[in-house]
């Protein structure tokens, strides 16, 4: 409600927070997709993620250009700023994900598969939260559920990694490259949370900040 | 919303004739509290053994849980709900028999268990996205 009052106004600023929730909107899409794509192990919807993500970098380029062009009082700049890339680091890491996926041949283990994708189809539903977070900054909502729905989320995904590393411990692997992607493919898979976690922390310590 | 929704699926068990000494084993490896133990035959059904079990009728009772028997410890027939209960009418129950997890089944197989942590958390984000709280 207060970040309404500090926003308040400009063309330039409404068009900042517009294109924010573009950015998170269009990270929730790259998520489905992705979800999609391992549901189906379909290599070419994994292509949208990539391509979401180009799309996700133009729309922080222009975020970051409006508030340079002198969008929001300068104290609040580099706090919008920040939580954009971080925003932003979540589709990077989304983006690793599934280029491992195509390295591990677009097919992924039985053992793993379950928990991959309810990890995959958590990280859309937190992505979904994030955006009801940002936008309870502009209502009478409460923010600290959201941020708690993510945190639970978070703990969730959590929860299942120890049980694919588990797993991973005990499968065999025939040379050094296929441990390695599918290590790597579950480190990126989980890390998404972490990210959009962070992203949710730094949206609530923005809002306290400006209380 | 349906428990089937919110259950976790990850569930231990243990044959009925093993030592207690391996249920304690996987409750260890696997965080758990509880575990399911498998029928006998056809004709058994699944029981459970809890943390409290072990600790209360094995370890403070000075018994040696390699001699122990897991269905001499477990309680049986294990509680469990149909997988399209409501979460209302599970909390409900909870309430009632004053119990910290349910097991949840699909006919006579079990398929999952939820604790009140569970729901608790399911609750919260259902409010937190909008929708109907249980």
């Amino acid at each position: 409600m207060l970040l309404e009052k500090v926003f308040s106004g400009g063309k330039a600023e409404q068009k900042v927070i517009e294109n924010i929730k573009e950015h998170i909107r269009t990270l929730c899409s790259a998520s489905d997709c992705f979800k999609k794509a391992i549901e189906g192990q379909d290599k070419e919807l994994m292509f949208c993620v990539p391509d979401l993500e180009r799309e996700g970098d133009a729309i922080r380029r222009e975020i970051i250009s409006t508030i340079y062009e002198g969008a929001f009082l300068p104290f609040l700049r580099p706090n919008i700023c920040r939580f954009v890339e971080i925003v932003d680091e979540a589709f990077d890491v989304l983006e690793d994900a599934a280029h491992v996926f195509e390295y591990l041949g677009t097919t992924l283990d039985k053992e793993i598969e379950e928990e991959s994708i309810k990890i995959a189809d958590m990280n859309l539903k937190m992505c979904e939260m994030l955006l009801l977070a940002f936008e309870t900054l502009f209502s009478k909502e409460d923010l600290r559920e959201k941020n708690l729905a993510i945190r639970i989320y978070e703990n969730k995904i959590d929860d299942i990694k120890f049980d694919l590393i588990e797993k991973l411990r005990k499968k065999e692997v025939n040379n050094f490259w296929e441990g390695k992607m599918l290590s790597d493919f579950i480190s990126y898979l989980t890390h998404v949370s972490d990210v959009i976690e962070d992203a949710s922390d730094y949206l609530y310590i923005m809002n306290v900040s400006l209380r | 919303m349906k428990i089937e929704e919110i259950m976790v699926k990850k569930l231990e068990s243990v044959e009925a004739n093993a030592p207690v000494y391996d249920a304690i084993e996987k409750m260890v490896d696997r965080r758990m509290r509880s575990i399911l133990v498998r029928p006998k035959d056809e004709k058994d059904v699944y029981g459970i053994v809890t943390m409290r079990d072990i600790v209360f009728k094995v370890i403070g009772k000075n018994l040696d849980p390699n001699k122990i028997k897991v269905e001499e410890i477990a309680s049986k027939p294990v509680i469990s709900i149909d997988k399209d209960m409501d979460i209302d009418h599970v909390i409900s129950l909870m309430n009632k028999f004053n119990i910290a997890r349910v097991f949840v089944s699909e006919g006579r197989e079990i398929i999952g268990v939820a604790s009140l942590l569970d729901i608790m958390a399911a609750s919260l984000i259902e409010k937190a996205r909008g929708g109907h709280v249980a």
